[in-house]
């Protein structure tokens, strides 16, 4: 093991030293600790606008303009009815609808309504987008202004009806544990970079090893040093390099948020405070970094089992299926996070590295499921360790061999070289 | 130093590839191991570096069971191969390192062989950026690192141009007069011949010839006399002399014959034949094979 420190830092400095990796944290960092700015520029975390602003009461009820809209009405009545409601200006008026065909095709007008009657009318375009909102809107306000029509002519105003409809019912709430509302948007977003770095990290960790078989320079160091310094040392360096990123990038978002927390909507204040608490953070660290480092050796295992790089996709799908299926069961938890399904899979060393921190994160995990968790999740990693190791040195004698990673363990438990 | 290869075997899938490996390397005397393509050679090395474990048998130095990580070694695999993305001398600190150099030690050893084979200007550059031939240096070089007490080279004449392998034969005459121990395989039979004070040839995994290279030599020369006559075929030469001596063995050797007397006829009384003869004898003299013959007689076939 002498060497490890020597391994962990030439290999470290060299994924640190990487054109794209540092252009790629810089550019993170960057737009983390831009996003805690946008505040500054615009009310962007208000709800939506309606479509329809509040007319001064005993008006028509509801008026709102269509923007860019031309109309044509099939009378007079509809006209006077209309008109001040959609706010309608004397050039938007057509007095028929083939002249209203004619201001959609010369693009005059973004959209043509021939309004029919009170609850009917064509909408005409020319090229109509995906996402065009402007017969949704007339409709909503025809719709609104029939129903005033209808309560007016039994004296009734429409505000009266909705005061009966909004009505609020005073409730008090007393929690215990935790409160998943606040907590699962920011604890499955933890989850999610979790599942990225792994997925990264894993491949960057595979295709390494297996460049080294690849470019012969594995003889090399394999009679330069011992076959535990070297994986150690490399798992190690994936590990730091990780950590390193993520610490730049939670450092751009702490320097964001801290100069405009005083912007920012209080909701978000309660969701960190609710989240980022201790026993939170230990168990996301826990479970997190020590799964992390499970699933380094197990990419590891795998990039020694290639002989070319090429050959890496191939060799690590089993496991990527299984980290997948780790996450597919963290979303799981998310809804159902007492569920039998989401106790066994935060107890499972594969899966609890996601499931077991959302887990802490929404409910309030009973003392013996960290014990069980932690400590399998412990021993497994150990157990990789060993058995990369064991892989690593077994894959210098294998070169363009394909084995499998079954084979591999098959093989490293059975002989002695 | 002395390293003892002691009935070395070694099968892979069942197929025995070393059938009990025999021979002595002394330090300060270089030995070649020669041998055609899969004789075994690689196969040794790697044993010997403990890259795979020998089914049985013993390496011992000195007596004592041989443990590569005990020693200054420099190893030169056949498979040639380091980091083509990094940097040549931080790479060739990193494996100094690895080896136990110290920091200084390393970076002194890395620069000194860097421009030993005067390759100042690419130190920092990627090795992917060196032509084939200079990565070739570098990876020899790699294997000089931190002066070591032990050098096992497989191939590494290969690759190199004429001046540069004169340069390296050069580098492992001062080792081996140094006192290192030195074992290195080579095809090329000049430069094994030019370096080697002994040679060990193994064929389809056994040792066929182990010892001193000129005993070798004047053993597989002993009683035998080297001719060639300017105005008669070979053929016809053999025919005469078999004529008048009929113990002799006669071979072609292209526009020569070699004569083996079995020490049954005097050279004299050859020599006098050919003086009444009206022939022009342009050589005669006792036949010492070159280390090519023997590789051919010994290992048969076309050279490796």
């Amino acid at each position: 093991m002498r060497n490890f420190k020597l391994v962990f830092g030439y290999e470290l400095s060299n994924q640190l030293g990487k054109k794209s990796v540092r252009v790629t944290t810089f550019i993170i960092m960057l737009v983390v600790f831009a996003l805690f700015f946008i505040p500054r520029f615009g009310d962007l975390f208000a709800p939506p606008q309606v479509a329809l602003d509040s007319a001064a009461p005993g008006d028509a009820g509801y008026v709102a303009a269509v923007e860019g809209a031309g109309y044509v009405f099939s009378d007079e009545d509809l006209k006077n009815h209309f008109v001040p409601i959609l706010r309608a200006e004397e050039n938007d008026i057509y007095a028929s609808r083939d002249e209203l065909l004619e201001a959609v095709r010369e693009r005059d007008v973004a959209v043509g309504f021939v309004i029919k009657s009170p609850t009917a009318f064509e909408s005409i375009w020319q090229d109509k987008d995906m996402y065009s909102t402007a017969p949704d809107t007339l409709a909503a306000i025809m719709s609104r202004a029939h129903i005033n029509s209808m309560l007016s002519a039994k004296n009734i105003t429409l505000e009266e009806v909705e005061a009966v409809q909004n009505f609020q019912v005073d409730q008090a709430t007393t929690i215990m544990g935790k409160n998943s509302v606040n907590n699962v948007i920011l604890a499955f977003a933890f989850t999610f970079v979790v599942y990225m770095i792994v997925l990264m990290y894993g491949n960057t960790t595979s295709t390494m090893i297996a460049r080294e078989k690849d470019s012969k320079t594995m003889e090399l160091l394999i009679t330069s040093a011992n076959p535990s310094s070297l994986i150690l040392g490399k798992v190690a360096a994936s590990g730091a390099s990780a950590m390193i990123q993520m610490g730049l990038i939670l450092a751009a978002a702490v320097a964001g948020f801290r100069i405009n927390k005083n912007l920012l909507p209080p909701e978000i204040t309660v969701m960190l405070s609710g989240t980022l608490t201790t026993e939170y953070i230990a168990a996301f660290l826990f479970y997190s970094l020590v799964g992390y480092i499970m699933y380094l050796f197990l990419y590891a295992s795998l990039g020694s089992t290639v002989s070319k790089v090429e050959d890496v996709g191939g060799a690590t799908a089993l496991i990527q299926f299984l980290f997948i299926g780790a996450y597919l069961a963290s979303t799981l938890t998310m809804n159902l996070p007492n569920s039998t399904l989401s106790v066994i899979t935060s107890l499972f060393p594969f899966t609890s590295i996601m499931v077991m921190p959302l887990r802490v994160a929404l409910v309030t995990v009973p003392l013996w499921q960290h014990a069980l968790a932690g400590g399998l999740l412990t021993l497994f990693t150990i157990g990789f360790a060993f058995l990369s190791i064991k892989i690593y040195r077994w894959g210098t004698l294998n070169y363009g061999n394909k084995k499998g990673f079954f084979h591999a363990i098959k093989m490293v438990l059975k002989v002695k070289n | 130093m002395q390293l003892k290869v002691k009935d070395i075997r070694k099968s892979f899938a069942d197929k025995e590839v070393l059938h009990g490996i025999n021979f002595t390397v002394q330090s300060g005397k270089a030995m070649g191991f020669l041998g055609r393509n899969g004789a075994g050679k690689s196969t040794l090395f790697r044993c010997l570096m403990n890259v795979f474990r020998a089914d049985s048998g013993q390496f011992l130095l000195d007596g004592k069971p041989f443990k590569p990580g005990d020693y200054r070694i420099g190893y030169l695999p056949e498979e040639r191969g380091m980091y083509a993305k990094n940097k040549v001398l931080e790479q060739l600190v990193y494996f100094a390192r690895l080896r136990g150099g110290s920091k200084e030690d390393a970076t002194r050893s890395a620069k000194e062989w860097i421009s030993f084979f005067e390759l100042d200007d690419y130190a920092n550059r990627p090795l992917e950026h060196l032509s084939k031939g200079n990565q070739q240096k570098i990876q020899i070089a790699q294997a000089f690192l931190n002066d070591p007490d032990i050098l096992i080279l497989d191939e590494p004449f290969s690759g190199l141009d004429p001046v540069n392998a004169g340069i390296f034969k050069g580098a492992i005459k001062e080792f081996v007069k140094k006192g290192a121990l030195l074992i290195f395989s080579s095809h090329q039979m000049a430069y094994v011949e030019e370096v080697c004070d002994d040679i060990s040839l193994i064929h389809e995994g056994d040792i066929l010839l182990t010892g001193d290279l000129d005993a070798i030599k004047r053993q597989r020369g002993q009683h035998k006399l080297y001719m060639r006559v300017d105005d008669l075929p070979p053929a016809a030469l053999i025919d005469l002399l078999k004529q008048a001596f009929p113990p002799v063995t006669c071979d072609i050797l292209e526009e020569s014959i070699i004569i083996d007397t079995g020490n049954q006829v005097a050279q004299t009384d050859i020599m006098a034949f050919l003086s009444k003869q009206p022939w022009t004898v342009a050589r005669f003299g006792v036949y010492e094979p070159s280390l090519n013959d023997i590789f051919i007689s010994l290992a048969g076939g076309e050279q490796a």
